[in-house]
């Protein structure tokens, strides 16, 4: 047992000599990931009507899977006769699994959250009452088979006013833990990653953090940002768990993935990211480019015989114009895969670029540029040049 | 472009070639064969990349300008093809007015000029306005204007108008066609309407058959598209196909569309037509089902059509149709598109058209191997044994369905809204 390879090899393989940011290869057991990296988010066991074949292509290396909507449907018993999920829906690459609470309390206004898990009426039966405990998460995400799982957490809103009920939570997120990691069946072939929660309090942040640093785990996540606190809170927060994480192991930054972020945050040293935002904005017919976003929608682009984006080498940018985008978004399911397959192609060059940039030892002058581009006003917000100017990057002012 | 075709018995099945197309000199096309229904310029679902990664044959896509009237502005500003535009240029682009798979509303003529029922609503046009978007969109192939709002209770009124519009839209559009210098490299055909009345078929045929420089024809007017058309009879269609196939020369092309069962289609191909559409894989879709008729003269086990959404699919991780060589088939399980299905993922209905369209062209590629070998007969008779057990099975659940005073009944499933009216399906915060 003991010369098993580890199911999660991570090197550093460049660090940035101004700022946080780093370089690696992560390596799990259905493959390599190159750090950073965004991960898309394929909720039911598919990323939005592409077919995985489409995402080798794409060279995508991780995907995320959403723990509750599969336990609901296909339901356990059915990924467990599948083999898992890899087998189950034809994608042989790296899979994560969320842990299923922060959904159900975000999809479940019922939700009440206990000692001994999350507890809410199922929707479907008859008015039954159902926990979800760490015990329960662990053994369907064990039957998922992720290469990657998160613990159960509580999780209390950043807005928050109740700091004994945000202690409360911080407390509970390390006891669930520790009950996670008892539960877990499959500790050769998946990684649980423990969440540092404590919402916008340094001490209990920091408390947090160190407390899952004592345990055997081969990676963490930071968790509870992104839910709607202010800019400058957030990145502070981040700041702060990258600063005590250790340096060996790789971070993931939850739900988070607008490309100013992304950029932000790796100065910071995060590691992973993911949204569901990229595959989402799709259906509304709208397309990622460096500064911002097109709503092909609108009028401005019925007679645009451009390419989304000229820079983009997907395969939507090479086959389709604007002007039929235009034609057809939110109007026929094609837009919504031609779309997303174009915004999948975007994050993943946007992550290649931040790379390639940290091992030239150019991430600054690459962060300049994009904000630059991003702000051309040099109206840059107050928390980016903050953030940035934390990591010692000084952004331009021509 | 050109039609040859084999024998020259007419109503009798028969093989043809469609080759030296102008703008894809080096591609042959075999009839019998189906065209690819598209909407909005898109093959249901699939995206080019789709489409290149499961055929690499040439294929013919059929344009509705009822999906894509909207298009002409920018075609105004572009210098391509429709074809170029809609990103399919490897295709050969094949225009006609309405769209098969979805109902065309009946009526609403206003004098000479035809309804169209775009997504803003109606628009009327005539054989010049039609001509300018033709012109615009510089199809490979496409059918004149016509008039084809009758069906098997139209009343000799309805008809006779039909027939009177064809025919003076045919007399405009041959004339423009002939002086279009954009068009003379499109293939036209003509079009025979008239419903299902043999005189008035007949005056329609009297003048638009006279000029011998068209190709082919389309036989229009047998029904008003959209999903009902598969559940019309072959028999009832069968005496005006005959009729009409026995005045036409042998050497046209001929052409009929909808959504016919594939037991229909056989019955057609027996009375000589060369050319049909997709738009059948396209509502076997949308009510979430996968064709599996055996296309193995020796085998009939198999069901004729399954409906994923069925829960006994839930853990069975065999493929739609064991054996199928389609990328879905191949790497994708009934279990895991019934999971697609029932959580409306998008990806189903995608795995579920490249299967049915895989089929359904294998269905034709086995109808040309049949004719070939003379044993169509077989065909026939392996596919409408399936298809009557299927229609039986239906049936009775339809019964028991109705005994229960159920009224969820595969007839509202097949009724189901066309996809423009069903909104993509949004994920729930996450
Ligand atoms: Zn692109
Ligand atoms: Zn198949």
């Amino acid at each position: 047992m003991s010369t098993k390879r580890s199911p999660l090899i991570f090197n550093v393989l460049a660090e940035c000599a101004t700022s946080k940011a780093r370089t690696g290869k992560m390596i799990l057991p259905h493959g390599e990931v190159n750090t950073p990296v965004f991960m898309p988010v394929g909720t039911q066991g598919t990323l939005k009507g592409l077919l995985t074949e489409q995402l080798e292509k794409l060279d995508l290396q991780i995907m995320l899977s959403n723990t509750y909507h599969l336990g609901i449907k296909p339901g356990v018993e059915v990924l467990k006769k599948a083999g898992g999920l890899h087998k189950f829906m034809n994608w042989n690459r790296c899979l994560l699994t969320d842990s299923g609470g922060f959904q159900m309390v975000s999809l479940l206004k019922l939700a009440e959250i206990t000692e001994d898990g999350v507890k809410f009426e199922s929707l479907n039966d008859q008015k039954s009452e159902i926990v979800l405990t760490p015990e329960h998460s662990i053994e369907i995400q064990n039957t998922i088979g992720a290469d990657i799982i998160m613990q159960l957490d509580d999780v209390v809103k950043t807005t928050s006013p109740d700091n004994a009920r945000i202690e409360e939570a911080m407390f509970r997120t390390t006891r669930w833990l520790d009950r996670c990691l008892m539960a877990h069946k499959r500790n050769d072939d998946q990684n649980i990653f423990p969440i540092v929660q404590g919402t916008l309090n340094k001490e209990l942040r920091t408390a947090s953090a160190k407390a899952h640093m004592e345990r055997d785990v081969r990676g963490f996540a930071i968790g509870g940002l992104s839910g709607g606190e202010s800019k400058d809170d957030f990145w502070r927060m981040v700041h702060l768990s990258t600063n005590i994480l250790p340096k060996n192991k790789p971070r993931y930054l939850m739900g988070v993935g607008f490309a100013v972020d992304l950029v932000v945050c790796c100065a910071l040293g995060v590691d992973m990211f993911d949204c569901v935002f990229p595959t989402r904005t799709a259906r509304f017919g709208c397309a990622l480019v460096m500064t911002g976003q097109l709503n092909l929608k609108q009028k401005t682009y019925k007679l645009d015989l451009n390419p989304i984006d000229k820079e983009c080498d997907c395969s939507t940018c090479q086959t389709y114009t604007r002007a039929y985008l235009h034609q057809i978004a939110t109007i026929h399911p094609v837009s919504c895969h031609l779309l997303t397959v174009h915004n999948v192609a975007f994050q993943l060059r946007l992550m290649k670029n931040i790379r390639d940039n940290i091992v030239a030892n150019t991430y600054p002058q690459f962060v300049q540029n994009f904000m630059y581009n991003l702000y051309p006003n040099q109206n840059y917000p107050t928390w980016v040049v903050d953030s940035l100017a934390a990591v010692n990057i000084k952004l331009l002012s021509i | 472009m050109k039609f040859i075709v084999e024998g020259i018995t007419k109503c009798a099945p028969r093989l043809g070639v469609l080759k030296e197309i102008e703008r894809h000199p080096n591609i042959t096309l075999e009839t019998p064969m189906a065209m690819l229904y598209t909407r909005g310029g898109s093959i249901p679902h699939i995206t080019n990349e789709v489409f290149k990664l499961i055929t690499t044959k040439s294929q013919i896509i059929q344009i509705p300008l009822v999906s894509t009237y909207n298009f002409e502005d920018v075609m105004t500003h572009y210098n391509g093809t429709i074809a170029e535009f809609v990103g399919m240029k490897e295709c050969i682009s094949c225009m006609t007015v309405q769209d098969p798979g979805d109902y065309t509303q009946p009526g609403h003529h206003v004098q000479d000029l035809i309804p169209l029922w775009t997504r803003h609503g109606k628009v009327l046009l005539n054989a010049k306005l039609y001509m300018i978007l033709v012109e615009l969109f510089k199809p490979d192939m496409y059918y004149f204007l016509s008039d084809g709002d009758t069906n098997i209770a139209s009343p000799t009124k309805r008809v006779n108008k039909a027939v009177q519009n064809t025919v003076k839209y045919y007399k405009e559009c041959i004339e423009i066609h002939k002086n279009s210098k954009i068009l003379k490299n499109s293939f036209a055909m003509g079009v025979i309407a008239g419903g299902y009345n043999l005189k008035a078929r007949k005056d329609c045929m009297d003048v638009v058959c006279k000029i011998d420089s068209i190709g082919g024809y389309l036989i229009d007017g047998l029904h008003n598209n959209g999903p009902e058309v598969e559940f019309l009879c072959a028999e009832e269609i069968k005496p005006v196909v005959e009729y009409i196939v026995e005045n036409l020369h042998h050497t046209k092309l001929k052409a009929i569309h909808g959504c016919w069962n594939p037991v229909t289609i056989l019955q057609l191909i027996k009375l000589g037509i060369d050319l049909f559409d997709t738009s059948y894989c396209h509502i076997v879709t949308e009510r979430s089902c996968a064709l599996t008729f055996s296309l193995d003269l020796s085998n009939t086990e198999e069901a004729f059509e399954l409906n994923l959404r069925q829960s006994q699919f839930a853990d069975d991780f065999r493929p739609i149709l064991p054996g199928c060589a389609c990328l879905t088939c191949v790497k994708y399980s009934r279990g895991y598109i019934h999971h697609l299905v029932t959580v409306q993922e998008l990806l189903g209905p995608l795995l579920l058209t490249i299967h049915n369209v895989h089929h359904y062209t294998k269905f034709f590629e086995t109808i040309r191997e049949c004719i070939r070998n003379d044993t169509l007969r077989i065909l026939e008779e392996t596919i409408t044994k399936q298809f009557n057990l299927y229609q039986n099975g239906v049936k009775e659940k339809r019964d028991e369905d109705e005994e229960l005073n159920s009224t969820e009944v595969v007839r509202d499933e097949v009724n189901r809204t066309n996809e423009d009216n069903v909104q993509i399906p949004l994920v729930p915060t996450c």
